[in-house]
């Protein structure tokens, strides 16, 4: 009946939770939150950035004329495509078209006019330009825009506007050293979203895929989008695989040891409702959780199994379960509240993702408890193997018993371990977010190689400028636009791309506008400029019609131009953050960042070098000092705790000594061993010390009852080697994060296991006990 | 030679037209001004002294992409190609003959109305180019190309000059 009720409400609460949970990609939830409004900058730079949403494609293995043909296509077909904000493969030429919307903007947006005015000697040069352009092959296509463009204004911004620095042409289309076509495209989607990249990378494959004629032509993707999906396949896959094959080995493991199907099903209920409880708490605090907090929770919750096994192993075929779970509890319950206290830690980190990760693990681990406690032992079977008579437990209890357990030892121990982590050259701390990557070298490599062919954005430096409002930011850029391009000459960087590029302060704009010749004055100069050539009377009328409109035009302002197609571009080089607006420059191919950020601090405020790498870096070991005062702080309560529930200091010490202790031990290996520690060996020490914590509060509690001693011994063997499957084959993942987690707490659960077991208050000679 | 709708009289361009095999074609203008076009397969170039090239695609001219097809098949004598993008009729004899082409695509025929090409015996006199907004252009070739013009000749002069008539 109680199965009954308890296996409905699981059922009614995953149907619940499966119905309401969203499961969030987006890897910037693992970040620390930002403090300043740079900071908020760079987190959205980091997910929402042009570069961030660029995908880098390479066309190759086919003839360079199918390549360049398949190019096109691919170009063409993702233009349609309104998961792509822009697409260049360098086929934007002499007959790109200016946007219909900014047409009568030409003269404001032009800077041609601004050494040398549109005067009869300007335009009767090019007057005789469009007499040869008419004699060429390109004739029939330029024909139609000459009455109102004579100058073709059109195509020059058009050209303009191509990215600064672009690879080789061939066949029309960019084209590598080691004849791949080249093709930029920049995704709607953030870079950061794996969800969203992997929706846009299937759409770019079926359009490739739909192109005729393909032949051996491959297509290859790179680009920070790309690898937030490899590294979200990758890590899927290692955790389903590590998932799969753990399960399978606890399932023999808990079967090997109580030889009882009942018992194994049973046992896995309490986690079965922690779980569900941390995913309801989950959905009813946040709506929904990130799939990464998801694979931790449920690595973190696996504490918790600890609970059922214990009840297990400490059956007797004297007591029922409910009084041998009641004799069990006031130990449970300290180990259920000091696991609480510890993964509450998280919640102090202030990173949503870890936040998640703390609600839910804190749920989980109190639900598995009280059902551990309150609906299991009901539900046990009433006749039991006791534990204590497991085969040849009675020889290794004695053999362990018999292990010699000098005083000095934790002392040596203590010492060498300090001298580790003190005296171990290398950094103490990895800050390079970089170093977690499990994207492959080789993928790295190869994005390296096309990020350069193409001239695309530096991924690391951003010219950041401020500004109070958006045309003030325009005004500062073109301000910077000539001393940066003399810095181009001196090779400090090969271009930038300053908003500026893309539209004109309000200011130039109404000076360009008074620059403007009038009806008059530009019907005279045409007429100037038109003798001698053949041109047909009036034709140009219209021309003169635009740049009569031009000159009373209220001038383009940013929100105006964002809602062209070109706009998307300088959308995402101008934004708002905290009431102060940033214009954001592209660098392409840094040489010398620090002569470039000398230049930027000397231009008196308002500019600098963003540097995403060192700012991240900053801010990440900002954040670390906030994590290690919220593990300081449960630290504390979880001495508190454990020496409440024990009733003194004096058992207490027995419990944390070597809790402690094995902390410190492993962290002396990892240091020792030339390991930098992240984020990831702080969490995983954490989980490592919570389940020693267990260890130990179990071995402190010395019974002269021989039996019960090996139920002890039963139970913390099951667990220490739950703990050893699961972090052991974390430990040999090809995911940096998990191996590092895995290798930690593997690490820490067998020095956790042999410290306690040595440490523990021991009043029995060897062999005595029995 | 060409007769352009925006201007008041023809555009007379003197130069060499060669053809480089397969899809690739060189165009050099010597008079008036000096221009280079290269033509490989869809890719145009478009070289002017003291100016950068100016690149563009033959899928944005589909007039002039017909015109290529037709000459290349000529020149290279693919007469399958030839009749795979142009219906065509021949008139004439060995000693003056002239194929006329007519594109099979509707799209190609929005844009091109239809390609003359006058000849003797194995040498090629004349291409004559009518675009479907009522341009025309004629290229004449050989001996015709050094033969005396007047300054402005009409369309009609030369389609007799080409199809083998005395010079005007």
């Amino acid at each position: 009946m109680l199965l009954a009720l308890w296996l409905a409400t699981l059922a009614a609460l995953g149907w619940a939770v499966a119905m309401h949970l969203r499961v969030e990609t987006d890897l910037r939830a693992f970040l620390p939150p930002p403090r300043t409004p740079v900071q908020r900058l760079l987190l959205d730079q980091i997910g929402k950035g042009p570069g961030s949403r660029l995908l880098l494609l390479a066309i190759r293995g086919a003839p360079a004329a199918d390549l360049a043909r398949l190019s096109q296509g691919l170009a063409a077909a993702l233009m349609r495509d309104p998961q792509f904000v822009l697409v260049a493969n360098g086929g934007e030429d002499l007959l790109s078209r200016l946007d219909p919307a900014l047409l009568p903007y030409r003269y404001l947006l032009t800077p041609r006019f601004d050494a040398q005015p549109l005067d009869a000697a300007t335009l009767h040069a090019a007057l005789e330009q469009r007499l040869a352009d008419l004699g060429s092959p390109a004739a029939a296509l330029l024909e139609p825009l000459l009455p109102s463009d004579p100058t073709l204004e059109t195509l020059a911004l058009a050209r303009r506007w191509a990215p600064p620095q672009a690879p080789a042409l061939h066949g029309g289309v960019w084209f590598s050293s080691q004849g791949a076509a080249l093709l930029v495209a920049q995704t709607r989607a953030p870079g950061f979203d794996p969800a969203a990249q992997a929706t846009a990378l299937a759409a770019l494959r079926a359009r490739f895929a739909a192109l005729p004629d393909r032949g051996a032509a491959r297509l290859e993707v790179s680009g920070p989008g790309y690898f937030s999906v490899v590294v979200d396949q990758t890590v899927r896959r290692s955790v389903d695989r590590i998932g799969a094959l753990t399960t399978i080995g606890f399932v023999l493991l808990l079967l090997a040891a109580y030889r009882s199907v009942p018992s194994l099903l049973l046992g896995a209920l309490p986690v079965a409702t922690g779980a569900l409880a941390g995913l309801t708490a989950l959905v009813l605090a946040y709506g929904g959780a990130h799939g990464i907090t998801l694979a931790f929770g449920f690595t973190l919750l696996g504490v918790a199994q600890e609970y059922p096994i214990r009840v297990l192993s400490h059956r007797s075929p004297a007591v029922s379960a409910v009084t041998s779970v009641r004799a069990l509890w006031p130990l449970l319950r300290t180990a259920i509240v000091s696991t609480a206290i510890a993964y509450g830690a998280f919640y102090a980190s202030g990173v949503p993702g870890l936040q998640q990760l703390a609600v839910f693990a804190v749920a989980g681990v109190l639900a598995a408890g009280l059902a551990t406690r309150w609906l299991l032992p009901p539900l046990l079977p009433v006749r039991v193997r006791d534990a204590a008579d497991t085969p040849g437990l009675a020889w290794l209890a004695a053999r362990l018993d018999a292990l010699p357990r000098p005083r000095w030892l934790p002392a040596l121990l203590l010492l060498a371990a300090l001298a580790a982590i003190a005296l171990a050259p290398g950094p103490f701390w990895q800050n390079d977010l970089g170093a977690l990557t499990p994207v492959p070298p080789a993928l790295l490599a190869r994005d390296a190689a096309l990020r350069q062919a193409l001239g695309a954005p530096d991924v690391r430096y951003q010219l950041l400028l401020q500004a109070p409002g958006a045309d003030a930011v325009l005004t500062l850029s073109e301000h910077l636009a000539p001393a940066l391009r003399g810095l181009e000459q001196r090779g400090v960087l090969a271009a930038a791309e300053l908003p500026s590029r893309y539209l004109p302060s309000l200011a130039v704009q109404r000076a360009r506008q008074a620059r403007l010749p009038d009806r008059a004055a530009l019907t005279a100069d045409l007429a100037v400029a038109e003798r001698g050539l053949p041109y047909r009377p009036g034709l140009f009328a219209p021309f003169v019609a635009d740049v009569e409109r031009a000159r009373a035009l209220p001038p383009l302002t940013p929100a105006a131009f964002e809602r062209t197609p070109l706009g998307a571009r300088l959308a995402s080089m101008l934004v708002t953050q905290g009431g102060q607006w940033y214009g954001l420059g592209a660098l392409v191919d840094v040489r010398d960042p620090q002569a470039l950020a000398h230049w930027a601090d000397a231009q008196g405020g308002g500019v600098r070098l963003l540097d995403l790498k060192a700012t991240s870096e900053q801010w990440v070991a900002a954040y670390r000092a906030r994590i290690l005062k919220a593990l300081a702080a449960s630290a504390f309560l979880l001495v508190l705790a454990v020496t409440l529930a024990l009733r003194g200091p004096r058992r207490a010490w027995h419990v944390l000594a070597p809790m402690t202790l094995a902390t410190l031990l492993a962290l002396a290996t990892l240091r020792a061993t030339g390991i930098a520690l992240t984020l990831f060996h702080l969490v995983a020490l954490i989980l490592a010390a919570g389940l020693g914590l267990h260890y130990a509060l179990f071995f402190e509690r010395d019974s002269d009852d021989a039996a019960e001693r090996r139920r002890t011994l039963h139970a913390t063997l099951v667990c220490v080697a739950a703990a050893l499957l699961v972090f052991g084959s974390l430990a040999v993942s090809d995911v940096p994060v998990l191996r590092a987690i895995g290798l930690t707490v593997a690490l820490g659960v067998g020095y956790h296991f042999a410290l306690s077991l040595l440490m523990a208050p021991h009043r029995h000679a060897a062999g005595a006990g029995r | 030679m060409r007769y352009v709708g925006v201007l008041t009289r023809p555009l007379i361009l003197h130069g060499e037209l060669a053809w480089l095999g397969g899809a690739q074609l060189e165009r050099d203008v010597a008079a008036p001004y000096r221009e280079t076009t290269t033509i490989d397969g869809n890719q145009v170039r478009v070289v002017r002294p003291g100016q950068p090239p100016q690149d563009f695609d033959l899928g944005r001219a589909p007039e002039l992409k017909g015109l290529l097809t037709g000459f290349r098949a000529l020149l290279s004598g693919d007469a399958a190609l030839l009749r795979a993008t142009f219906s065509v009729s021949v008139s004439g004899d060995a000693r003056a003959w002239t194929l006329q082409l007519t594109p099979r695509d509707a799209a190609l025929t929005r844009r091109l109305a239809g390609i003359s090409v006058d000849g003797s015996g194995h040498a090629l006199r004349c291409l004559r180019m009518d675009q479907s907004n009522g341009d025309t252009s004629f290229t004449l070739l050989g001996a015709l190309a050094t033969s005396a013009l007047p300054a402005t000749p009409t369309p009609a002069e030369l389609a007799t000059l080409c199809a083998g008539g005395p010079a005007p």
